[in-house]
């Protein structure tokens, strides 16, 4: 890694912020639409089919399916060359969310489209934990 | 009142790399290729809409305070500005000249763009495909998301969805090499196998270093008037007989509103351009796919009505889209001339009108009439095809 470059961490920002809240409890939120009950993803300042500014956090039971994913195997920037190879993929959440996040603790082998996944937590500083998931049991 | 528009100079510096040479000189050179090759003076032009050099803002200032004008003389120019919108920035700044000589603003605007990647650093022109070019700070950048890794899922969902092998979209690059083998402004001449690829290096699967884009120096440009202006002072006029536009979708691949990562809009761009130059796909020529990845330029090909979806990549492989083929396919190589910033949408364009003027040298597609090109920026965020041809319709 270079010196002095540190891995980026997520941005905290208004609307990022009670996501990343609970992800430190190891909960995963998701952003609802209190007038038209759309969920929206990312979580966003005004629901992007309605325009109502009277959004709610809820929990997510945690399960989905990969939608698309890849083994990356290089070209990153170098913070993330020690992470190598990893699997970046598209997740699609049981409420109707969807994510981008990394599957981890399995042979990238055994990955594939559709496949069921859970959340799980990556506890990157004291701070800041994201979610990631594993494939279902 | 809309004008129909006609190309009337075109310029083309190589695609490479050039350390010895600086943006400026390229910029300049292209230009006054371009007013050569239009045959018009210098002083017909009134106004410049140039494209944004990447990661290279302080040229991109240059230009924005005017120093094209400066640098050409160009003392008659009523308007100069920038136009960036991705990769499809072609597309965009033919729309801007198109403003501009429906408004009578100006009757005849130049289209210029350059990159000179060789003085970019190798850590910032990573960090701009992986940070600065539209991924969310909050969601997506802590994951190390990069262009190459997006175009990997949608390569992912697609080839599972409809059982496209690797050798498929590997069969997309050879057969842009076999057309940049005959392009003397292209980069990557040497004859490239399949084998070659699917023995490249993995860089995040189903990708392949062979099958990504490699960052090159690069200028081009156009001039383009309304039809009746060109009537008078064009000899080699190339009119565009149609445009049509998809859709601009989302910001982040992961959030599509429509959530099919594996559709951008090409068959509605496609449909509606016809229906506005009065022809079918079966008129069709030659197309310049700007799809910059093999799988996207699959999924150009498929959604224009070349071939079903899912078996594009057999045309690929047959050698249809190749050199003598019946459906000859980005005919300067596309992304096998080299990666020049937004240029690949501008080389796209060029050698559209080269087609249509029968000056494609060894690449020339017989009796040429009509060319089809496509545009596409950002996360495959937009699709817009434009139709050339030699003959108002």
């Amino acid at each position: 890694m270079s010196e002095g470059v540190k891995k980026p961490l997520p941005k905290i920002t208004p609307v990022s912020m009670p996501f990343y809240k609970a992800a430190k409890e190891h909960r995963l939120l998701i952003q609802q639409c209190k007038d038209c009950q759309k969920i929206i993803s990312y979580p966003k300042f005004i629901c992007p089919y309605c325009m109502s500014s009277n959004l709610e956090w809820i929990e997510s039971c945690g399960k989905g399916k990969v939608y698309s994913y890849t083994v990356v195997m290089g070209g990153v920037p170098p913070w993330f060359e020690e992470d190598l190879p990893f699997i970046l993929a598209i997740i699609d959440l049981e409420e109707g969310a969807r994510l981008l996040s990394w599957i981890v603790g399995c042979d990238p082998k055994d990955v594939g489209c559709d496949m069921n996944v859970e959340v799980a937590f990556k506890d990157l500083t004291d701070e800041i934990a994201l979610p990631v998931f594993q494939l279902a049991k | 009142m809309k004008n129909n528009l006609a190309i009337i100079g075109i310029g083309e510096h190589p695609t490479g790399w050039f350390p010895e040479k600086s943006f400026m000189e390229m910029y300049v050179e292209v230009i006054k290729q371009t007013i050569l090759d239009a045959g018009i003076d210098k002083n017909d032009i009134e106004a410049v809409v140039f494209l944004a050099p990447l990661s290279q803002p302080l040229y991109s200032a240059h230009l924005t305070f005017s120093r094209t004008i400066e640098e050409l003389g160009l003392r008659k120019c009523k308007a100069n500005f920038q136009v960036f919108g991705g990769g499809s920035s072609a597309g965009m700044a033919l729309k801007a000249a198109r403003g501009l000589i429906d408004s009578g603003a100006a009757e005849v605007v130049l289209v210029p763009q350059a990159q000179h990647y060789s003085e970019v650093t190798a850590e910032e022109r990573l960090r701009f495909f992986s940070q600065d070019s539209g991924q969310y700070e909050e969601w997506e950048i802590p994951y190390g998301i990069t262009y190459n890794s997006v175009i990997a899922l949608i390569a992912q969902r697609y080839m599972y969805e409809t059982g496209t092998p690797p050798e498929g979209l590997a069969a997309v690059a050879t057969s842009l090499r076999k057309w940049a083998q005959l392009n003397p402004n292209a980069r990557f001449r040497k004859p490239m196998t399949i084998e070659d690829i699917l023995n490249s290096k993995m860089v995040s699967t189903p990708l392949h270093s062979l099958e990504c884009n490699v960052l090159s120096d690069g200028a081009t440009a156009f001039i383009v008037t309304s039809a009746k202006k060109a009537k008078k002072i064009s000899k080699k006029p190339v009119y565009i007989l149609g445009e049509g536009h998809g859709g601009v979708t989302h910001f982040s691949i992961v959030q599509k509103f429509d959530r099919d990562i594996t559709r951008f809009g090409f068959d509605r761009a496609a449909q509606a351009a016809f229906k506005e130059a009065g022809i079918t796909l079966k008129d069709v020529d030659v197309a310049e796919i700007y799809g910059s990845y093999p799988a996207i330029d699959l999924i150009h090909f498929e959604e224009l009505g070349f071939a079903k979806r899912g078996e594009g990549y057999k045309y690929f492989l047959e050698g249809r889209t190749w050199p003598g083929g019946d459906i000859p396919i980005s005919t300067n190589g596309e992304i096998q001339q080299g990666h020049s910033g937004l240029g690949v949408g501008m080389a796209v364009l060029v050698e559209g009108v080269r087609q249509i003027r029968g000056e494609a040298g060894e690449r020339q597609v017989k009796d040429c009439k009509i060319a089809l090109v496509t545009e596409v920026g950002g996360q495959i965020m937009d699709s817009h095809v434009i139709l050339l041809g030699k003959e108002l319709r």
